[in-house]
């Protein structure tokens, strides 16, 4: 482990200044990626702010929709009862996210910015250029049913791999930013980036600037809405491919739908053209069918991983036909 | 105050937090880093080490403590944010020293088996109880679903929880009554200490200053290396105190399980054979070790070409694994009877297919951890392991010592299931401790771990089998190749055991079947829990469903009909003339399957969705102890002139519960009550050699040895007091009695006895070693003496689109001989089942790539449906009251079950495991694509 500066800091504008001002400074939240990153070597930070003391844990419902404080815990969106009456995707990604312990530790805002699962990243020594860039990407020709199929490159073929950032897309949600240039709020889809030629950056967040909160609009509150994620064992594990829906159905015709994937690219995935292909329909199996053979129209599959194009396509039917309850 | 700041120098930070909680109701202030772990924290700093340590990264939960009331993993909770905070542990659970209700039931339950897991099992039931004080079962399964346990199945731990709602109440203790301990659902005698936390694993209880070994391993499958200038390095980090290599070791750099085929160096020399064997040992302060930059250390690597599967290895240009196996073959095993060939050409119906299976890894939740220390000329060792006398001949080998300069203590083993039978630390700690003078100890981390250590073999199977249209199995053909790894472990037994066993438990007059252990440059494979039979049962059972329904018949019926019974010769044509209770098992099994296939017929035939569900069952047989080989074990027991009745059990207790029964059998053989007798576990110093725990053989070898020592102790007894063979002994402080009803008791004073260099005034010694005999060129011959058997049915739910399986029951028929503890045997059935269930589903070791319990997955509690435990008891004579082995052979027809019943659902077999969900929609598709239903 690479010696490192540590301080627990109660004041915004002071974590601020302080992750702005030093170089190679990172935010310590719930740590339950983060310590693991610096065990492991892999994040090799000059320092680190402590920031689970600021003011940003509160679960909140607003006239135009619900604030979720970035250090809210896992576990407590996932049982806050708002949350569980008006955004049943948010509810139940949450649900399916890690272990109840990891949920009692990890944030709503260390979530969307955990780091990917290659396992080429993750094991600290294969060439990856997202932890050594230049050192080449291991997974490009490797076997990882993991990496990507969606938007990504030559120089990095990792998944973003939050069930939030999923359920959230598809909600339109914000983050709210608070940062050295004063505040500003994200979509959710304008959160993480694709990996291009610089896939060491995965946010679009500058040097300083701090999640304090996501933003759900009320909109969404009154869409049908599912989660459905596909993985190996009953718990306890990353999807392997999973899609977010929520969809304005008004006399059984679908007026608006946003669709979102994960698992496949480097971020939560939004599929635009099953969202054109769904509005103006009725949701019926046949529709459900199609729109899920829709969503992979475009996958581009590596040696390991074409395995998961046939999934998502289901998994996106299934997430289809539990927001519309078909059977 | 603690301060645990000079443990890790990486930490530089001028102020360390100083932060002050209570732990388990006791106030602490200490300065710690600013990262270091909690669990490292409560371990190392506050010395509480009832918090275990499985993976250190939020995958086990062995490491669960309640943290102001909510379970969190403490291996990811930096420590140095814990200022004012409440911490609950397994500590802080008893009461007044006592179990507490949630202790005193887990061991109640037998919800401890190795005990590793319970820790983390019992403080996540603890947070869930304290919130609600009556969950149901979902809410416990919820609140249990981050926690691993590699030897339960979880059924008895959910019950356990269950038992502590408000409304409910624990089951009293079961009292056994002398001469009824066989048989009697009595507590484990060695749970008290599992459920309180306070039982010494390999990582715990080490001595003050214990030097701290990491071990230097290769990236690479297969490479050259040449080591640089380790003095320079050595005096460039301050606090390694050694560097050990090949050369420092004083005896012979080879090591192996089976001796004469011994291969693996502690250290490799110039070659490194796979990624993750040991090149050199680092050995120091621990805080300079754990701060070390192993990328500094001096060793340059050229890799050379690796083959990796037994195809490559096997091609004429392939490089040789060892120059001395020619075509990389390790050892080949041949069983032939009548003639195979010819006789599948007469047969009316042939099936036939091919199937492969990867490496599994073991994932006990206790990584391989231990110490040594150097007393004068010799070496003691405290370390998990399922083999001390194997430890111990090979260490003093590797050492240059004389065996008896060399003792193995075992620690308490948190799962073993094979792999803890090779040695894999026990040469670096010794070594360390011998050449620095002080205590020297290790914890593999979970990726040293899973790379270095070994493996089920994968395999590659072709099999037919033919039989006649009147329902009769005529002749099958097997043929299988096992990917046996870069060294010898295990391998020649599972090449060995395979053929006998391929046929499964019912008569096959014609029958060939050959295997071949192959070579490759990965991770050596070695025994798993039925050494390669439950690779050869998934291709015989899953066929034998094929070949019914070709011929008409029911699957069940078709297997009942070809049972093997009791004077039928088996396929080494042995004979029994008594104990075959298959067929038993599979008629238990009768209205099980009826009731079930007509449910899923039915769910299936009004569900609109993409479910469909299917049962499947598949068979089993399973020889007690090593094939053709002596495997004898002793047992020592005595009583002192104290009055202490003492009871050396060397059977290693690896969760599965010998110290338990062994202990009840002797007692019953002596007719004292088990509560009276004291353990003295396995210590190669203290206690006579009762084998290794592996091939289901302690309560068969070691239960019949303790069987001869408790009648052995009892005669003497009689004789002494002059006493009738029916008479009643009994102990009242040092006074010896019997009681044979008809004239006055005699008694008698042991405390003026001499005692003997034991310390004992009366004693026995016996051996039991089970008749066997060896085989012949073809195979033929009596390799055991008892086979157990069984037989378990699966139901599943298929979602067809999704390709995800989930299994909805198990019902596991068994025919133990003797059930000597139904408790412990249903243990065992539950948490084999479990293994299973993930060689069947979802495990698959990929070397350098799922070297964690995340990426390597294993079931959890939501994975496991209801198991239901049928105890057939078909008695053995060569058996202690009758009874046979279960811990390896339970896992075998699990796999095969499951995937007939997905067969059953679905229409389609999957042959190359696990059957992932991709792999399950693929086989769907294409049946599909050929117009086949659903
Ligand atoms: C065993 C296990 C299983 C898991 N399974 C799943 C799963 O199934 N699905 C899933 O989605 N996730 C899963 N996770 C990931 C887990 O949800 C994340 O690790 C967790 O949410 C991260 O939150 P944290 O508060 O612990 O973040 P930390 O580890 O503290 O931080 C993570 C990153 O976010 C940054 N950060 C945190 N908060 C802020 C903020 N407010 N502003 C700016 N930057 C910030 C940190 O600097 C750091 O780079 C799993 C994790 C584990 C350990
Ligand atoms: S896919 Fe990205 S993260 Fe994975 S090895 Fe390649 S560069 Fe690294
Ligand atoms: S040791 Fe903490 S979860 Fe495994
Ligand atoms: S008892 Fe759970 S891991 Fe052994």
């Amino acid at each position: 482990m690479q010696p490192f500066a540590y301080r627990k800091i109660h004041d915004v504008a002071a974590a601020i200044a302080q992750g702005a001002g030093e170089p190679n400074t990172v935010f310590l939240a719930g740590g339950t990626d983060l310590v693991q990153l610096l065990q492991d070597g892999i994040a090799r930070p000059a320092g680190i702010v402590d920031i689970s003391d600021l003011p940003f844990s509160s679960i909140a419902t607003t006239i135009d929709g619900m604030r979720i404080g970035a250090l809210a815990k896992l576990a407590d969106v996932a049982d806050h009862p708002q949350v569980r009456a008006h955004y049943p995707a948010l509810a139940t990604a949450l649900g399916e996210t890690a272990s109840p312990m990891v949920r009692n530790m990890a944030t709503t805002g260390g979530n969307l910015l955990q780091r990917t699962r290659c396992l080429y990243f993750r094991d600290g020594v294969s060439s990856c250029n997202k932890r050594e860039p230049g050192s080449g990407c291991g997974a490009l020709r490797g076997e990882d049913a993991r990496a990507a199929l969606f938007g990504a490159s030559e120089a990095c073929v990792a998944t973003h791999a939050s069930d939030l950032a999923v359920a959230l897309l598809a909600l339109d949600a914000e983050v709210l930013v608070a940062g050295p240039a004063g505040e500003r709020s994200i979509p959710v889809e304008r959160l993480h980036t694709l990996p291009g030629d610089t896939p060491w950056i995965d946010s679009d967040l500058e040097p300083g600037e701090l999640i304090s909160a996501i933003f759900v609009p009320r909109g969404a509150a009154g869409w049908a809405q599912a989660y459905a994620k596909l993985r190996h064992r009953a718990s306890f594990e990353w999807p392997l491919v999973s899609a977010a829906v929520s969809l304005a159905v008004v006399d059984g015709m679908i007026e608006d739908a946003r669709v979102a994937l994960g698992g496949v690219a480097h971020k939560p995935w939004r599929a635009e053209d099953v969202e054109t292909l769904l509005i103006g329909r009725e949701l019926d199996p046949v529709l459900a069918r199609e729109a899920g053979e829709a969503a992979t129209e475009g996958a581009r599959p590596l040696a390991g991983n074409a395995a998961k194009i046939p999934l998502l396509a289901r998994v996106v039917s299934r997430a289809l036909a539990d927001a519309g309850g078909l059977p | 105050m603690t301060s645990l700041s000079s443990r890790d120098t990486a930490l530089v930070d001028a102020a360390e937090p100083r932060v002050g909680f209570t732990v388990d109701g006791k106030p602490h202030t200490l300065r710690v880093p600013p990262t270091a772990r909690l669990s490292e924290v409560l371990r190392e700093g506050l010395g509480i080490e009832g918090v275990k340590v499985g993976c250190d990264a939020g995958d086990c939960g062995a490491c669960t403590v309640i943290l102001d009331g909510e379970a969190v993993c403490a291996c990811l909770v930096p420590a140095a944010r814990c200022d004012g905070v409440e911490i609950v542990t397994v500590e802080g659970l008893a009461e007044a020293g006592r179990p507490g209700r949630l202790q005193e039931a887990f061991w109640r339950r037998g919800a401890a088996q190795c005990g590793i897991c319970t820790p983390g099992m019992l403080t996540s039931a603890e947070a869930l109880l304290r919130r609600t004080a009556s969950p149901t079962r979902a809410d416990v399964e919820e609140a249990l679903a981050g926690v691993l346990c590699r030897c339960t199945g979880y059924a008895k731990i959910v019950d356990a929880v269950l038992d502590c709602a408000a409304d409910a109440t624990t089951a009293p203790a079961v009292g056994a009554e002398v001469g009824a301990a066989v048989g009697a659902r009595i507590d484990r005698l060695d749970g008290r200490a599992k459920v309180m936390g306070t039982d010494a694993f390999g990582a715990d209880a080490w001595p003050e200053g214990t030097l701290l070994v990491r071990v230097v391993r290769s990236p690479h499958h297969h490479a050259a290396f040449a080591l640089g200038d380790l003095d320079a390095w050595r005096r460039a980090n301050p606090g390694v105190v050694a560097v050990l290599t090949a050369s420092d070791i004083p005896g012979r750099n080879i090591h192996g399980v089976i001796p004469p085929l011994a291969d693996q160096p502690v250290f490799a020399e110039r070659v490194a054979r796979f990624r993750g064997e040991a090149v050199a040992a680092i050995v120091g302060e621990r805080a300079a070790i754990r701060a070390l930059d192993l990328a500094t250390f001096p060793v340059t690597w050229s890799a050379l070409a690796a083959v990796l599967t037994p195809d490559d290895a096997r091609r004429p240009d392939a490089p040789l694994v060892h120059e001395t196996r020619a075509g990389n073959v390790l050892v080949r095993g041949l069983v032939r009877r009548g003639d195979a060939e010819a006789a599948l050409s007469d047969a009316d119906v042939v099936v036939e297919g091919a199937y492969t299976t990867g490496f599994v890894e073991h994932a006990y939740i206790e990584p391989e951890a231990g110490f040594a220390r150097r007393v004068g000329d010799r070496i003691e060792v405290f370390a998990c392991t399922q083999a001390p006398h194997m430890d111990r001949d090979d260490l003093a080998a590797i050492m240059a010592l004389p065996p008896d300069a060399v003792r193995i203590i075992p620690s308490a083993v948190g799962g073993g299931f094979g792999s803890k039978l090779d040695l894999s630390l026990q040469p670096f700690v010794a070594l360390a401790a011998w050449v620095t003078g002080r205590p020297a100890g290790v914890v593999y981390t979970r990726p040293e771990s899973m790379a270095s250590t070994t493996k089920r073999h994968p395999s590659a199977i072709t099999v037919r089998i033919g039989a006649k249209a009147d329902g009769t199995l005529h002749a099958m053909r097997f043929e299988g190749t096992f990917n046996t790894g870069a060294y010898a472990s295990w391998g020649p037994t599972v090449a060995n055991r395979v053929p006998v066993h391929a046929s499964g438990p019912y008569l096959v007059p014609h029958y060939e079947a050959r295997t071949a252990a192959i070579h490759t440059h990965t991770v050596p494979a070695g025994a798993f829990r039925g050494f390669g039979v439950p690779q050869a049962a998934v291709a015989q059972e899953t066929l034998l469903d094929e070949l019914a329904d070709a011929l008409g018949f029911d699957r069940l019926d078709f297997r009942i009909r070809n049972a093997l019974t009791n004077g039928a010769p088996t396929v080494t044509g042995q004979v029994f003339a008594q104990g075959v209770g298959i067929r038993a098992c599979f008629e238990a099994l009768v209205p099980h399957w009826r009731e079930r296939r007509a449910a899923a017929r039915a769910f299936n035939a009004t569900a609109g969705g993409p479910l469909r569900r299917g049962v499947g069952v598949a068979g089993m047989w399973y020889g007690c102890g090593n094939t053709s080989m002596s495997n004898p074990s002793t047992i020592r027991a005595g009583l002192g002139p104290d009055g202490r009745l003492v009871l050396h059990q060397g059977a290693v207790d690896i969760g599965q519960g010998s110290n338990t029964v062994v202990a009840q059998i002797f007692a019953d053989a002596l007719g004292f009550p088990v509560g009276q007798v004291a353990l003295v576990g396995a210590d190669t110093d203290l206690t006579p050699d009762a084998g290794k725990t592996s091939a289901s053989r302690q309560t068969f070898v070691t239960g019949a040895a303790a069987l001869r020592s408790g009648a052995a102790l009892r005669e003497t007894l009689l004789l002494r007091l002059n006493a009738g063979p029916d008479a009643r002994l009994s102990l009242d402080g040092t006074m010896l009695r019997a009681d044979d009803g008809r004239r006055d008791s005699a008694s008698l004073d042991l405390a003026g006895l001499e005692p003997d260099a034991h310390g004992f005034v009366f004693a026995a010694e016996e051996t039991f070693d089970p008749p066997t005999s060896p085989l012949d060129a073809n195979g033929q011959g009596e390799p055991y003496a008892a086979f157990g058997f069984g037989a378990h049915l699966a139901e599943v739910e298929v979602d067809v689109e999704l390709g995800r399986v989930r299994v909805l029951a198990l019902i596991c028929a068994h025919d133990v001989g003797r059930a000597v503890n139904p408790t412990l045997i249903e243990g065992q059935i539950e948490g084999g089942s479990a293994q299973g269930l993930g060689l069947a589903l979802m495990e698959e070791y990929i070397p350098g790539r799922t070297e964690n319990l995340h990426d390597y997955l294993i079931p959890t509690v939501g994975d496991m449906p209801r198991v239901t435990s049928i105890l057939v008891e078909e008695a053995d004579a060569h058996g202690p009251f009758g009874a046979k082995g279960i811990g390896e052979q339970v896992l075998i027809p699990t796999a095969p079950a499951i995937l007939n019943a997905i067969r059953d659902a679905t229409g389609v077999l999957i042959r190359d495991l696990p059957a992932t969900p991709g792999k399950v929609h693929a086989a769907l598709a294409a049946a599909r694509a050929a117009g086949a239903r659903p």
